[in-house]
């Protein structure tokens, strides 16, 4: 059962990465002639709704089934316990396998409540934008952000809790600062983040 | 009785009524007190190692999550300076100049940079050592770095060896002291936690580190951007193993031997309070058991600090540090519990030697009342034993009193009453016993007067020819005074010449193995027959030595032997029987002689009687012829002369006729039927009457072997004897039969029979009842001396009034005749 959950996973990683390849390639084709570029809105529009559609298939007809049908439970402590990831972690890890890839493209799962304070907000945009989204679930938050001298262009998509396994375990971890979710609640936001300056 | 009298040797036991009780109370008792034992000692065991390994278990998840907290503490705690905005802005900005500069340029100022601080140059250094990231860092270590209220737990602060900070290129930026180089982008660490720039926690597997002569950890943290969007810097932090882990671990301590440990999933030991930091575990089999990613406990061969004893062992990993661990170098942290056997089963083995010092105890307190209880059974059961036997043996003594209340006591008033009967039936055997030997005794008494007053000897011996009694006539003929004599040696006593001791010994012998049990005539049976004949030849020579005859001071004595059972299932004893015949000897001598003489007188007086009448008649016609002188009348005189010759011719042969025969013809096989068919028609045609009946029943006999006139004759003589018993008017039965004893021929005749007192007398020569010129008196003489000569046997019966009976038997099988001495004569 791990075997087709790992599968599962890396099948998503590839297809996020083969993404991110070829939409780098077409950014670095288009650098030359601006009038072919992509705008980095659209590819992160890409990029989320694959992610978004890996997410739930994963959260949905992975993990809740396996679930109900009680074949192998999504815990925290997967590795340890033969279990398989929570639809949180499997976002974390698809994100490091990204990252790890090189192409300098990026995505994290953040949230105002998070149960690991490394999945906070990491900016005042981050926060910002999260805050945001609560009024205007649908509406990504963009912007221009920096590193130093590096400029990044940043979109954040509402993240909302879709199933009840994702509700009742932030309500019930002992780390979860907000333990009231209620079912198509925000819980939090990607961020994909495409760097501009290269 | 005798058998009960003897049956006094002591009876064999192989096992004692007390023993055999003892030893099925000790089954009974001690086998399932042992099997408990056992039982209750193997499943305490089981029971000691689940609780404790269950324990042990819970023990070390307990401190692996404590452990994993610490862990996890130290690196969010240090982790507090990766997040550092004016550190990130610094890093940003390093990372920034850096960017700028080709690798050439940059591999120079690196190189360059390199070289100052080697050298030791005094602003890097201090720019580095003492700069404000330093002086952060510094803080960090003292605790005052975040809440100067809440200091970090000095132990991890004291555990520190090293802290400082390069930044993207591997420089370093930021330390606490002098002591590290000044480039690590190629050391493990950094690549671990820079991550091609993504970034990770680095958490190295332990090292013995030569520089700080201890065992070290790298605890290597990346610092992401403002943006978290890259590493731009790392955080390297070592500590002292023993020094970090000690505190929480080595205090963990129970029973004598009882502790946690903490080992990574090479088996090297990162904490014990036994083991030294760095060694491996003492049994590398044991690693990969207590190595799992889940937690739990196992019994294993040994406990990895050098005992081989089996050992309780829980262990858990450190999850979340071990996650770290894994992805940096593949190693994971485990705690390990362990308590030494022998303290473990302590318990369980002091209540095994407790409960086996009760067993013990029960045991030989079983054993103890087994045997008094078995003593109470068997006790009374030996004095019934002895009782019994005392019974048994006829000593009948007072009635056996028994309180038991039980079946014993019923057996004894059992035993009381049989007791009773035997007696009462014993005094009334005893009485018995008592009239009967009286009488026994009585008649050993009168067969002693018996046998003494008898004027024969008797004499008994053994069949080891030894005296076994002498009767009194036997001692005064033996001229024994002095009393005891038996067992004395019977020629001893007999003083025979050794010809006559051979004799009695062949006959002593011959007694012996004859089977018959009284007595028996075991010499020659004199012939009496033979003896009652005068004129048989052969009776002259031989008669002193066919006689049973013994000289004993100078007198005759007539002999018997017979034997006789004395005593039953012993050899018969040998008896001998004496009549003194010296007087009678000499009479019969005498006796013989007379009848010879007197034989002779009625042989020659029968003779005579027969030849005178026709010899007178003779004579008287000689002087008749001598005074006439007529022819006619000479020539009937001579006639009559020739009458009268031929008369006597016949007389003389009539009696000497078969002597003549015997001459003329020899022995031949013949048909008995036949011979008396022949005989009948003979004697028919003398007796020529209508009144004389024949009835003949012959069957098919056997041949006898004889010459066929003599035997012809014999038969004619007895069938003439018949024909002129039943004086012309009769009935006269033949009959011949055959079985194993012999050929029978019986003539019954119907006629007057014979008067007793001729009985003896009609086989005698010349006895005749016949007038004078009827018979010669021979004819059953011839006819007796034939049939005995062929081995037969001629017998009259007389049944007067009704007839006459003659049975004649001959032996079977007469192949040859018996010899006979006259047969010449």
């Amino acid at each position: 059962m791990n075997l087709s959950t790992s599968q599962c996973f890396l099948l998503t990683s590839l297809l996020l990465t083969c993404l991110a390849i070829g939409l780098t390639q077409d950014l670095q084709a288009a650098a030359p002639s601006p009038p072919a570029s992509l705008s980095p809105e659209k590819v992160s529009d890409y990029l989320h709704s694959i992610i978004e559609a890996d997410r739930k298939i994963y959260t949905t007809y992975v993990v809740k089934r396996m679930q109900d049908q009680g074949i192998v439970l999504a815990r925290e402590d997967w590795e340890s316990k033969n279990a398989i990831p929570l639809p949180a972690q499997f976002l974390h890890y698809s994100s490091k396998l990204v990252a790890e890839s090189g192409h300098g493209i990026r995505f994290r799962l953040i949230s105002l409540w998070p149960i690991h304070r490394r999945n906070g907000p990491a900016t005042e945009f981050e926060r910002k934008g999260l805050e945001r989204l609560q009024n205007e679930p649908d509406t990504p938050q963009r912007g221009i952000v920096t590193s130093g001298k590096r400029k990044f262009f940043q979109s954040i998509y509402a993240d909302k809790g879709i199933t009840m396994a994702c509700i009742s375990c932030h309500n019930a971890h002992p780390l979860s600062p907000k333990r009231d979710f209620q079912l198509g609640d925000l819980m939090g936001g990607v961020v994909i983040t495409i760097p501009l300056d290269e | 009785m005798s058998n009960i009298l003897t049956s006094e040797t002591p009876i064999k036991r192989k096992k004692g009524l007390t023993t055999k009780l003892v030893l099925s109370m000790l089954l009974v008792g001690a086998l399932p007190l042992l099997i408990g034992l056992f039982l209750a000692f193997y499943q305490g065991t089981q029971k000691i190692q689940e609780v404790n390994g269950a324990s042990f278990e819970a023990l070390a998840t307990e401190t692996a999550r404590k452990m994993d907290l610490v862990v996890a503490d130290e690196i969010s705690r240090t982790a507090l300076l990766t997040t550092d905005v004016a550190i990130v802005k610094f890093l940003e900005e390093q990372r920034d100049a850096l960017n700028a500069l080709n690798p050439t340029a940059l591999a120079e100022v690196l190189q360059q940079e390199q070289a100052r601080w080697e050298a030791g140059d005094a602003d890097q250094t201090h720019a580095i050592t003492q700069g404000p990231i330093a002086e952060k860092l510094k803080s960090q270590i003292e605790g005052t770095f975040i809440d100067p209220g809440h200091p970090i737990p000095l132990i991890t602060r004291s555990a520190t060896r090293a802290l400082y900070m390069t930044d993207i290129a591997g420089r370093l930026i930021a330390s606490i002291d002098h002591k590290p180089s000044f480039l690590h982008a190629q050391e493990p660490w950094w690549q671990g936690a820079f991550h091609k720039a993504v970034g990770q926690p680095f958490l190295s597997p332990i090292a013995f580190d030569p520089q700080l002569n201890t065992y070290t950890f790298t605890l290597a943290l990346p610092i992401m951007d403002s943006l978290r969007y890259e590493a731009i810097g790392i955080l390297r932090r070592v500590y002292d193993v023993k020094e970090f882990f000690a505190p929480s671990i080595e205090t963990i301590r129970f029973g004598k031997t009882g502790h946690v440990m903490l080992i990574d999933s090479r088996g090297i030991v990162l904490s014990c309070p036994i083991l030294p930091t760095g060694t491996a575990l003492s049994d590398p089999q044991l690693t990969p058991l207590v190595t799992p990613m889940q937690a739990g406990w196992t019994s294993a061969p040994s406990d990895g600090h050098g005992g081989q004893d089996t050992s309780i062992i829980g262990f858990a990993p450190l999850d979340n540090t071990s996650r770290i661990t894994q992805a940096s170098s593949g190693v994971g942290w485990h705690m390990f519990v362990w308590q030494s056997s022998e303290e473990l089963f302590a318990p369980i083995q002091q209540f095994f030697q407790w409960t086996a010092a009760f067993g013990i105890l029960g045991v030989a307190l079983l054993v103890t009342l087994g045997y008094l209880a078995a003593h109470r059974i068997s006790a009374p059961i030996r004095r019934l034993q002895e009782a019994a036997r005392r019974i048994g043996r006829g000593e009948f003594q007072e009635p056996i009193v028994m309180t038991t209340g039980d079946e014993i006591e019923e057996l004894a008033e059992e035993i009381n009453r049989m007791n009773t009967q035997l007696a009462s039936q014993f005094a009334g055997l005893e009485s018995q016993v008592a009239l009967k030997t009286q009488e026994v005794e009585y008649l050993q008494e009168s067969t002693s007067h018996i046998l003494d007053s008898v004027p024969d000897p008797v004499i008994m011996i053994t069949p080891e020819e030894t005296i076994e009694y002498l009767n009194q006539a036997s001692k005064n003929v033996l001229a024994i005074t002095n009393g005891n004599s038996e067992g004395r040696p019977f020629f001893e006593l007999l003083n025979l010449d050794p010809a006559t001791q051979a004799k009695l010994h062949q006959e002593i012998e011959a007694v012996k193995h004859s089977s018959l049990p009284s007595s028996v005539p075991t010499a020659q049976e004199p012939n009496t027959k033979n003896l009652k004949d005068p004129l048989s030849q052969s009776n002259w020579g031989d008669t002193g030595d066919t006689r049973q005859e013994l000289r004993l001071n100078q007198r005759t004595y007539r002999y018997r032997w017979f034997s006789v059972h004395v005593h039953p299932g012993k050899d018969a004893c040998i008896g001998l029987v004496l009549r003194d015949s010296t007087e009678e000897s000499l009479l019969q001598d005498q006796l013989i002689q007379g009848e010879k003489l007197a034989s002779l007188g009625v042989l020659s007086a029968g003779i005579g009687h027969e030849l005178n009448n026709p010899l007178v008649g003779v004579i008287g016609l000689g002087e008749a012829i001598q005074d006439e002188d007529n022819m006619e009348n000479m020539k009937g005189y001579a006639k009559d002369i020739v009458q009268h010759g031929k008369r006597m011719a016949a007389i003389i042969r009539d009696f000497t006729g078969q002597i003549g025969n015997q001459f003329l013809e020899s022995k031949t096989v013949i048909d008995i039927n036949a011979q008396l068919t022949q005989a009948i028609n003979v004697v028919k045609g003398q007796f020529p009457s209508e009144s004389i009946t024949v009835n003949m029943r012959l069957e098919t006999i056997p041949p006898l072997r004889a010459k066929p006139y003599e035997l012809g004759q014999a038969l004619t003589n007895v069938l003439t004897n018949a024909f002129q018993a039943i004086s012309g008017t009769g009935t006269i039965d033949i009959s011949t039969s055959a079985n194993e004893e012999g050929i029978h021929i019986r003539i019954a005749d119907t006629g007057s029979g014979i008067a007793p007192s001729h009985l003896p007398k009609v086989f005698d020569p010349f006895f005749t009842t016949k007038g004078q010129g009827e018979g010669s008196g021979l004819g059953l003489t011839v006819a007796y001396r034939i049939i005995t000569k062929l081995g037969g046997q001629i017998r009259l019966e007389n049944n007067p009034g009704q007839g006459t009976i003659c049975h004649i038997t001959f032996p079977l099988s007469v192949e040859q005749p018996t010899q006979r001495k006259d047969d010449g004569s």
